[in-house]
């Protein structure tokens, strides 16, 4: 796990800060969330373990204490789920979504998603295959923090956040220059 | 034509940076190739068989003189002296080094060009009709939705990684002069006083495609006006985007999730998708509004065209015929009846260059010095403008007929008025064997062969119009499927080999062509049109066009005179390719 993530706030500037969340890929259950690693209390749990863990009162109990939130695999169809991903709402301080590798878009939608049809108000992690150009296109789609693959440079990752002063499609972060030109 | 201003300069250069620096990882190390390769292809950056190759975006086909003087540039200074025009409204450069492509690309954004989404899994360079603005028989101009749609779909954040390649065609005219239903989405504007109180609307066919499994896009929606075409959109790729398939290469564009799903099903998850945009609230924020529509309509305004007279053919003729010696004045008739279109404004005319002349060039080829001609000619000619077509030749659009001796004198110094438009020799061809590395077998030395057995200009002429496209593999780079004749290169025990389809065909009654049977030897195919061709002029009724005369009697007697000759398949009677 990577200790530090980029944080990029809607309205705010990108910056490194401590990583807190810990990703458990969902393997190894015997009977509950494994133990974490040294120093950490706060997990993402896999959204599909969520689902048929979520009334165990263990789990309750933690996710009240504000340490659970979940992540989305690439084939999950949040739309199937809008009834647990409501209530989630109040629940988890965080949600990923997954990329299993980097070529893959479908978390670009996820995310699309959660901002848009269920307006969902917190964070948003992209977790994964995350390299340093997917950075632009995730922040625009609604992520906000990112936990990069652990080999990639945060210097240069930091970088990419002002190589466009302008866009020309409406997304979660910024509307296009064009609507203002016109 | 549409004009920069800041915000598309601004995006085409930090663009350009952005690619720049990716280069300098790729080159130090840090970005690994295969993390490189999607992001160079974006960038419309292959790697062929023995060097670079890059792709460069003529928006809709439409280009300016000095864009094309910069290409002629970029020809000799960074490639061996030529582009190569191709099927999608793109040039390609065959030769290029890596190190240099970001300097190419700010050459090319110094003249309002870049290479962006030329390739890759994302939304690719929109395709429209050659002809958009001038054809006689055009209900809407098309170029305004072209660039409201190309400034939406560069860098879009959601699609910049589908689970393939997403091909646009705009098409306004009554005749299709796009390959509208091959594509991943084909958008057919129209103007109805009964909808969207007679302003633009599109209706929206899904699920074109060529390749391995070629398939006509169908229709999933009407009358959708133009203002909300951003909206749908994002609906229809976000559906697309989530449930195309992704464990299979060969079953990962949308005409393969369209087809699993069945056209009204698919229909109705956009639908679905789109009801979410579609309300009060968030409609206002995307869709184009009537301030956007004129920031870029107001390009597309007619030139100045002069008052002019219309000139029949005859009229034509005679004006010429004192000024041309005989054999001219049957090239120049020749010229006028294949090259020359009808235009919407009297007294003026759109002319066709052919970029396919008899076996001395590949299909698509021009030279840097052909290119500083026609971009002479343009200037001179048609208000410093051209456009390419999908057939790989070039068009002056607004040319005075009172001129057109005049320009086919100074093109014929070029080469570039071979009166074979439409015929059997103005044939699509992919680069193939000799440049790709996917090729299964050559395309170019095919077309070389054929135009050299057919290079009588009255038997071409008498044949008249038929379509006939070569693909090195099944990939289908050059539209085998839709050819009335398609050529289509296959391996077989390492070895070279032709498949021959029959009935395919571009335009409002599209079509896939069928196999006629057994491959053939590369040196078997000019005999195996010849016999193909002659069935035709056997049987054929008057002015009956090849793909009537194939209709009316079925392949039977194509593959009985194909086979009769030809494909005995075996290595003694018929060796090798050609060379
Ligand atoms: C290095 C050279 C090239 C490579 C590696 C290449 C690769 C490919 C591949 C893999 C496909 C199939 C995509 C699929 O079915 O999912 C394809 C399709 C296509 N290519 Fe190329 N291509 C090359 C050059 C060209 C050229 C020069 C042209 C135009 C003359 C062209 C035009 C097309 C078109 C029109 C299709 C679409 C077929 C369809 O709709 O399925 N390509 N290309
Ligand atoms: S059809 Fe095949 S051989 Fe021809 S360019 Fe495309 S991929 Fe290459």
């Amino acid at each position: 796990m990577n200790k530090q993530i980029i944080s990029f706030p809607k309205d705010g500037k990108p910056s490194l800060i401590p990583n807190r969340w810990q990703v458990w890929d969902g393997e190894h259950d015997e009977g509950g969330i494994p133990d974490l690693e040294h120093g950490m209390h706060k997990v993402l749990v896999p959204f599909h373990w969520w689902i048929t863990h979520y009334k165990n009162p263990d789990i309750i109990h933690r996710a009240n204490q504000g340490e659970i939130g979940v992540w989305f695999a690439a084939d999950d169809d949040i739309l199937k789920h809008t009834d647990i991903i409501e209530a989630g709402k109040s629940l988890w301080p965080v949600v990923g979504a997954h990329f299993p590798i980097f070529r893959d878009g479908r978390s670009f939608s996820t995310a699309a998603l959660l901002r848009g049809r269920f307006d969902w108000q917190g964070e948003v992690r992209a977790i994964g295959d995350v390299l340093i150009d997917q950075l632009l296109q995730g922040a625009r789609v609604g992520f906000d923090t990112f936990e990069l693959r652990a080999d990639q440079n945060l210097d240069v990752a930091l970088k990419q956040f002002d190589l466009f002063s302008v866009v020309t499609q409406n997304s979660w972060r910024d509307q296009r220059a064009t609507i203002a030109a016109s | 034509m549409y004009k920069y201003d800041h915000i598309d300069q601004t995006l085409v250069d930090q663009r350009v940076i952005q690619f720049q620096n990716q280069v300098e990882r790729r080159l130090n190390g840090t970005l690994a190739e295969e993390e490189f390769r999607p992001l160079r292809l974006q960038n419309g950056l292959y790697h062929q068989r023995h060097a670079y190759m890059l792709r460069i975006a003529i928006p809709y086909g439409l280009l300016s003189s000095k864009q094309l003087r910069t290409l002629a540039f970029i020809a000799d200074k960074y490639d061996r002296g030529y582009g190569h025009f191709t099927t999608r409204q793109n040039i390609q450069f065959n030769w290029v080094e890596l190190e240099k492509t970001p300097d190419i690309l700010a050459e090319l954004a110094k003249v309002e060009m870049h290479a962006i989404q030329t390739s890759g899994n994302c939304i690719r360079n929109i395709t429209s009709d050659a002809f958009a603005g001038v054809a006689a028989d055009e209900y809407v101009d098309p170029r305004p939705i072209c660039e409201l749609l190309r400034q939406w779909s560069t860098l879009h954040p959601e699609f910049a990684h589908l689970p393939r390649k997403f091909k646009f065609a705009i098409n306004g005219a009554k005749e299709d002069r796009t390959v509208l239903l091959c594509h991943d989405v084909g958008i057919e504007l129209k103007k109805n006083p009964a909808i969207n109180n007679g302003e633009l609307t599109a209706d929206i066919y899904a699920g074109g495609g060529m390749g391995r499994t070629p398939i006509l896009g169908s229709l999933i929606k009407q009358g959708l006006p133009w203002q909300v075409l951003p909206s749908y959109l994002t609906a229809l790729l976000r559906v697309y985007n989530r449930f195309g398939r992704r464990d299979n290469l060969y079953k990962a564009r949308i005409k393969i999730l369209v087809k699993a799903l069945g056209p009204e099903e698919f229909a109705r998850q956009v639908e679905g998708e789109w009801a979410n945009f579609h309300n009060e609230a968030k409609q206002s924020k995307d869709n184009f509004t009537q301030a956007e529509w004129e920031r870029v309509a107001k390009h597309f305004t007619k030139p100045n065209y002069k008052d002019l007279t219309e000139l029949s053919d005859e009229q034509l003729q005679s004006h010429a015929d004192s000024k041309l010696n005989a054999s001219e004045k049957i090239g120049f008739t020749r010229w006028l009846e294949r090259n020359v279109k009808p235009h919407q404004v009297p007294g003026y005319a759109s002319v066709i260059l052919s970029l396919k002349p008899h076996g001395t060039a590949a299909p698509g080829d021009a030279t840097s010095a052909q290119m500083n001609a026609i971009a002479d000619l343009a200037d001179q000619y048609s208000f410093g403008e051209l456009r390419v077509t999908h057939e790989q030749n070039l068009v002056l659009a607004d040319v005075e007929q009172m001129e057109l001796l005049n320009l086919w004198r100074a093109a014929k110094n070029y080469n570039l008025v071979l009166p074979n438009i439409g015929l059997l020799t103005d044939i699509i061809a992919c680069p193939g064997g000799d440049f790709c590395s996917l090729a299964n077998a050559k395309s170019l030395p095919i077309a070389k062969a054929i135009q050299e057995r057919f290079d009588d200009l009255d038997y071409l002429h008498d044949l008249g119009d038929i379509t006939l496209n070569i693909s090195g593999c099944i990939n289908s780079c050059g539209h085998h499927h839709v050819g009335n004749i398609g050529v289509l290169g296959v391996d077989k025990d390492g070895e070279e080999w032709y498949q021959i389809t029959l009935g395919g065909d571009q335009g409002n009654d599209a079509s896939i062509g069928k196999v006629i049977g057994p491959s053939f030897y590369a040196n078997e195919i000019p005999d195996v049109m010849t016999s193909l061709i002659n069935t035709y002029v056997e049987q054929r009724t008057a002015d009956e066009p090849f793909i009537d005369t194939y209709r009316r009697l079925g392949v039977a007697p194509f593959k009985e005179a194909a086979y009769r000759n030809n494909g005995k398949h075996s290595k003694e009677s018929s060796k090798g390719a050609i060379a």
